[in-house]
Order: structure tokens, then sequence, then C-alpha cells
């Protein structure tokens, strides 16, 4: 039986995330030999998606405090709803009609990975699905869930016309707002000076928008922080690029999901590609230690104590900490508290067409508000079951908060309640099942390799939209590899023996 | 929208995604070929890594987009397969029937989707290279004629039809045995898969959402499907690959 060290390698890339799998993707028409492990026994590292006995499994493997730099994830655990015997009503269903996304992540219509898909081929075998409506939650100032208020965010121009709650003076503040941030590149004189300024600032000086209406814009913008801790320079680019993606796929809506647990399956799909071209797929085995030879490959030991040689060797940091120089930058690390909730009701109400005719939307962004404005929101994207995620008659809450003191858990799961309170329907709808935990953000923008033939791919930022650097990032390291002109990145012919439509029949 | 032929009036279609698996050699690739090119070649080269292939089948009410996933070569890692059967509908899973160790190795895959793969998932079990057993057929129709023992020594049959039906029947698996050399019951194979995919698994248009649909909706696909291809809203776009 061949072993996987009779192979010369040219690239050995650790870890199957999402940069990582985008690597292998990009480098699947290379003819270059690509072996590709993953310390773990499954698929997408940091970005999988999880059944519920995986994520059972997960959940213990991530329980205690972070050990070391390495440990992304931490303080996980599951909690699960009592059943009370009620037949039909409000179950869990078998694990594997469940999809978790660890990574949620919406992609906005005018994200360059969608058509970095679609010149790969990868697109046929993915599906997208739209994110439609996007909501705030207002908590009352005592804090009480059970007078939340949800209200859907105005998704365009049209929208704010309609809007009856605003007046001619703010509609035409808020028109004035919109035209300028479409086209903020070019209005560098407009909002210079606010630049490091607190975004609200910059809606209340310039355009003469209230406080009061600030908050929907905000959202758009997808800020972790506080309204207070966002400056303009982190949310103009941002709602400037939601607003400019509407209508990009289809009218009313400005995002994507892809179906089947978040982009995980962007990563399995990159996966196939490259193995379709001959790839090496093991896993369940890490990299323990890397060897340097000035005059040969280097010599890469796997955990199970197999030796392979290898031209380049690329992953995120945390997959390589045995060559790098430095794991800890200046910057101090990010911390994200997140939950995920199954909830026993589809939520209807949050997912309405995207448009008369339109796509149905499978999911949804809300914004529940703190209190105290000095506290950062949660964002929750809510899918539902038409997302491949979970059973009919069911949904998933995805809810993350940048807090990651000892009462983030406590505000998510106000936040989840406050949601599914406001949402009117007869019957509460009940969390059947949640789990918890922290990730950690490493920023490893130049976290620097002992040698020239080891590659670090940056991992996903804390942003809740995919960030597009990501894909930038792979592609500085595919031109490493292959001297490749960046115009050639990820564009490929079709296979043969895929037909695309053709009637054959 | 399209003026295809007139015979094919559109009918709701809907992609269904499946996975081969089986040992090496025991025919997969040799049975997509044979579905979707209706060809065989001989002295085909191994399949790299793996191979995705799509076909139509046609059934009197829908039309049934087959994702094929033909896998290879890594089953020693075992690694491969679970990122085929991710989300798969359907599976086949192959062995040969003049080789026993075939059939041991497709129990183990019959096992491993059960307990990993979508709840759902459709599974047959093939046993392939039928042609090299021609005159066991003939047989069958007289089983006891001369002979009472079920194998005979001329034959190439390792693995009884019997023995693998039982065992399909056993697991809930379809059954077949083919040959992908003179095509015997390949296409079978799939339209009885294609039949056997829960209505309610397959994505296609809500009753009464027929037409007057977006865009963004390629024609006859369900309606939450977003459409990369149909950037901007207006311009005609052809959907065309080449
Ligand atoms: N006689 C006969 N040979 C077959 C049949 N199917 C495949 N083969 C041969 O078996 C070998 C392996 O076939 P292949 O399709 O590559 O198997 P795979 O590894 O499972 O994909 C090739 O030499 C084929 O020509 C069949 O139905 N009858
Ligand atoms: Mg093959």
């Amino acid at each position: 039986m061949e072993s996987l060290n009779d192979t010369q390698w040219d690239v050995v890339i650790s870890g199957t995330g999402l940069p990582q799998s985008l690597l292998a993707l990009a480098l699947s028409r290379s003819g270059k030999k690509i072996l590709h492990v993953d310390r773990n026994d499954y698929y997408g590292g940091d970005e999988a998606a999880l059944s519920l006995s995986e994520a059972d499994e997960w959940a213990k493997k991530h329980a205690s405090e972070p050990t070391d730099t390495t440990s992304t994830f931490s303080h996980a655990s599951i909690a699960q709803a009592p059943t009370d015997g009620e037949p039909g009503k409000g179950k869990l269903g078998h694990s594997r009609g469940y999809s978790l996304a660890l990574a949620p992540q919406l992609l906005h219509s005018k994200s360059s990975l969608l058509p970095a898909l679609v010149s790969s081929k990868t697109n046929d075998q993915l599906e997208f699905q739209a994110v439609g409506s996007w909501f705030l939650v207002n908590t009352p100032p005592d804090g009480s869930a059970s007078q939340a208020k949800l209200t859907r965010v105005p998704g365009g121009r049209e929208d704010v016309f309609q809007d009856a709650t605003l007046d001619l003076k703010a509609k035409r503040s808020l028109m004035k707002f919109l035209r300028f941030v479409v086209n903020y590149e070019e209005q560098g004189d407009t909002w210079e000076e606010y630049r490091d300024k607190p975004f609200s600032s910059l809606l209340e000086d310039k355009f003469g928008l209230v406080p009061a209406s600030h908050p929907p814009i905000l959202a758009l913008a997808l800020s972790t922080k506080s309204s207070t801790d966002t400056p303009s320079k982190f949310a103009v680019p941002r709602v400037a690029k939601y607003l400019t993606s509407i209508g990009v796929f289809g009218p009313g809506f400005g995002a994507v999901l892809p179906k089947w647990g978040g982009l995980a399956e962007i990563g399995q799909v990159a996966c196939r590609a490259c193995a379709v071209g001959g790839g090496v797929y093991v896993l369940g085995k890490g990299i323990s230690e890397v060897q340097q030879n000035d005059d040969s490959d280097m010599k890469i030991y796997l955990t199970d104590g197999e030796v392979v040689s290898s031209k380049w060797l690329a992953g995120v940091p945390q997959d390589l900490t045995h060559s790098l120089s430095a794991i800890q930058s200046p910057e101090p690390d990010v911390w994200m508290t997140k939950s995920i909730s199954i909830v026993s009701s589809p939520l209807a109400s949050l997912f309405p067409p995207t448009s008369e005719g339109g796509v149905t939307p499978a999911g949804a962004v809300i914004v529940v508000q703190p209190v105290d404005t000095a506290e950062p929101p949660v964002h929750v994207f809510a899918h539902s079951s038409e997302s491949g995620e979970c059973p009919k008659d069911q949904c998933i809450l995805y809810a993350s908060s940048a807090r990651a003191d000892a009462q983030g858990f406590g505000v998510l799961n106000h936040a989840v309640e406050a949601l599914l309170q406001s949402v009117g329907e007869s019957t509460e709808p009940q969390v059947l099942w949640s789990m918890h935990y922290r990730q950690r953000y490493t920023s490893t923008h130049d976290a620097p390799s002992t040698s020239d033939s080891v590659i670090t791919l940056q991992s996903l930022s804390p942003d809740l939209a995919f960030d597009d650097g990501t894909l930038g990032n792979v592609r500085l390291a595919w031109q490493r590899i292959t001297d490749g002109d960046q115009e050639a990145f990820l564009k490929f012919e079709a296979r043969e023996g895929t037909m695309e439509d053709d009637e054959l029949t | 929208m399209s003026d295809g032929a007139g015979a094919t009036a559109p009918k709701p279609s809907s992609s269904v995604k499946l996975v081969l698996l089986g040992e090496a050699a025991v025919g997969k690739s040799s049975l997509v070929l044979r579905f979707v090119n209706n060809d065989f070649q001989p002295n085909k080269e191994p399949t790299i890594g793996a191979a995705f292939l799509t076909q139509k089948c046609q059934l009197p009410n829908r039309t049934i987009k087959f994702e094929i996933w033909d896998t290879a070569g890594q089953e020693r890692f075992a690694s491969l397969a679970p990122m085929y059967y991710r989300n798969a509908q359907s599976a086949l899973v192959v062995y040969d029937i003049t080789k026993p160790s075939s059939l041991v190795k497709a129990k183990h895959w019959v096992a491993e989707l059960q307990r990993q793969a979508s709840p759902g998932i459709v599974i047959a079990l093939v046993g392939n290279k039928l042609d090299l057993c021609e005159d066991d057929n003939a047989e069958a129709e007289q089983a006891d004629a001369e002979n009472e023992t079920e194998e005979e020594p001329s034959t190439a049959r390792k693995v009884s039809t019997k023995e693998a039906k039982a065992y399909a029947d056993e697991e809930s698996l379809l059954f077949f045995e083919t040959s992908a050399k003179t095509g015997h019951n390949v296409s079978e194979v799939f339209t009885a898969i294609a039949n056997a995919i829960p209505e309610t698994s397959l994505k296609g248009p809500r009753s009464g959402a027929g037409g007057g649909t977006q865009a963004a909706i390629s024609a006859g696909q369900d309606n939450n499907r977003v459409n990369l291809n149909a950037r901007g809203e207006a311009g005609p776009k052809e959907g065309c690959a080449c």
C-alpha cells in the first residue's frame, strides 16, 4: 500500500478551514502535488458545520478556558430544553438533520468571493440563498424581554420614502446620506475629518440625522462594537458595500448565505475541487514539526509520526505555531461570545419575500440594541430550515457579541429571548437546544514565518460579513506558489464531463 | 423562456446529489460513463482523486438532474468520502460480483453512510460486471436442470444474487446487478434512485408559484435559490457555460 511519504509533495496545506480550502481550490488545476491535512477528524476547521452529535463532541473539546494561543474556541457548553413529552410539538430532530455553522457570516452580493466561485466553476455545486430583511430589537430601559419591540430596517430608497415613522425633513437627511455613502470613495472631503470619529457624529454633524435615526443605519454596518466605538472609517465602507449590493442578484436583498451550514459548504466544495484535481486528503493528522533544509525540500512531521517532504507549507497561524517566529502580534486578540440556538418555530415573519415574486430569503439579520448605548449590540443571524441547517418548522439563531466577560452568555440569552418575544407569535417559540462558546481572533497580519517556504494564511476576521481580504490573502499565497498572473486567479474552464444545462436526453 | 424542442415540455426539475462508493476497480467510473455517455472503455485509466459529472434523468412527471460524484483512489485514507456524501441525497455503493471482498467493502460503506450521511439518503447496492457471468443468468432460469450446486465452477460469479439481495433487503437498500460493459440495468439503477427520492426532499417550484418568477430564479428551480449568474437585474445574460 502506498504511503504519504512516497510522494514528493509540492504543497502541504494544513487545516481545512475556509482560507486553506480556497488555496486548495486555487491550486486545483496547477498540476502541483497537493497534500491537504487536517488535525481534526472532520472538515471545515474553525468554519465547520456540525450535526448535533458532532456539536456535542465539539463542545466537550472546547469546554475549558483557553489553554494557549493556538486555541480559537473556549468556554463551550450545550443546554437542552427538557422534553416535556408533548408529542410532535417542539422536539429536536435527528442529529444529522442539523448542520450548525461555526461561521454563519453573510456574504455581500458584491463580495469578490462570489464571482470567484463562478469563474472557478464551483458555483454550480453550491446553492446560495438570500439574506432578506434586517430588523432592530429594542428593549425598554428596564431591560425586560417581554416588552421588546421588533422593527424592520428600511432596505433602500423606496422603503425610506414609504416609512411612515419618518417626517419629511428626516427623509431628506436620510436620502442625502444615502447619496453620499454609495459614492463615499469620491467624497473624501465630506468625511475625511470624521474617519476616526464615531460614525454617529458624522451622521449627526454632516447630515443632520438625529440620534434616534442612527440605529437602522448603524445596523447595516454590522459593527460588533458600541456606536460610540464604531468609527466612520469602519462603518462607511460597510454600509456602502451593503447598499450597493442590493439588487445585484435580484431586487430586495443585498446579501446571500451558502446553503447547508454557512461558509463550511464553500470550504467543502473547494476541497472537492482540489480532490478532483488529484489532491490527497487526510483527516485526523496535523503537523507537529517542520525541518528546513537549505538545499532540499522541507521535512514535515505529521502528528502520527509520519514524515513527508514538500516545497511549500501553508496554513493559518494556529496550525503553524511550530514554524512561526512570533504568533503574538502587537495588536491584542479580539474575543467574541457566540451562541447557536435551535428554535421550535420557523419564525416565518422574519423571512418575508425579498420582493413581489422574488426569492424567499433563508436568512435575516436582527440587531438587538443594548439598553446602555455604551455597550456593544448583539447580532442575531436567523436561518430558516430552507438553509438546510435544521428540520422544517424550526429555525436557527446565531447570536454574537463582542463582549467577552462573564456576562456575555447572559447578554446573548437575553437578546435571543427578546427577539423571540418580539416576533409576535401566539405561542412563544422555545429554544430547544443551544450551544454557547467564545472565539478568539488573533490579529495575524504580519505573523512572520521562520522560512520562505512556509506561508501563513490569515484566519477569518471577527467581521460578521465575509471579509474579501481573506480572498486577497489567498491570492497572494497562490501567486507565491505558482508565480501565476493574478488575473488568472480562480479562473478555470469547465471540466470535461460537467455539462451545464444542455439537454442530452 | 427557452424554446427547446417541443418534445420536452417544461417539467419541474430538481437536482439530486449522488455519490459513488466502492472498492477500486469494481466499475464505479464505468457505470457513470455508461449512464452519462452511454459508452464503455475497457481500458479506462483509473480516476484521479474524484470526478464530478451531471446527467439528467427524465421521469414521467419531473426531471431529475443528477450531480454525480465519482470517488476514487483515496479510500485508503478514508478521508475523501465524507466530503462527498455530505448532503448527498443518494449513494450508489458498488461491488464486483466476481470479487467477494468487494461486497465486504460495500457493506462497510453502507454502514458508514447509515452512520454519517443525511438521514434520508437513498442507497442503492449494485453488483457490477454481470456480463462476466452471462451463462449464469441463463442457468438461473433452468436452475436445477443438471446441477444442484449454486456456484458453478464454470462461472466467474462469486457473490450470489440471493446473498446480496437478502443483505440489501435487510438494510432497506435498492438492489441491482448491472453490467457497465453491456449497459444492462444501468439506467434502471438511476431511474430507481430518482423515483425513490422522497418528493419532499426535492427542491421544486411550490405549487402555484409557477409563472412570472424573477430573473434571479433559474427556471424550474425552487424559490429560495439565488442565481449567481444572474448578476445585475437587466441584461439578457445567457446561462451558457461554454
Ligand atoms: N467485464 C466488465 N468489466 C468492467 C465492467 N465495469 C468495469 N469494468 C472494468 O473494470 C475495470 C475497473 O473499472 P473502473 O470503472 O475504472 O472501476 P472504478 O475503480 O470502480 O471506477 C476496468 O478495466 C473496466 O473496464 C463491467 O460491467 N464488465
Ligand atoms: Mg474510478
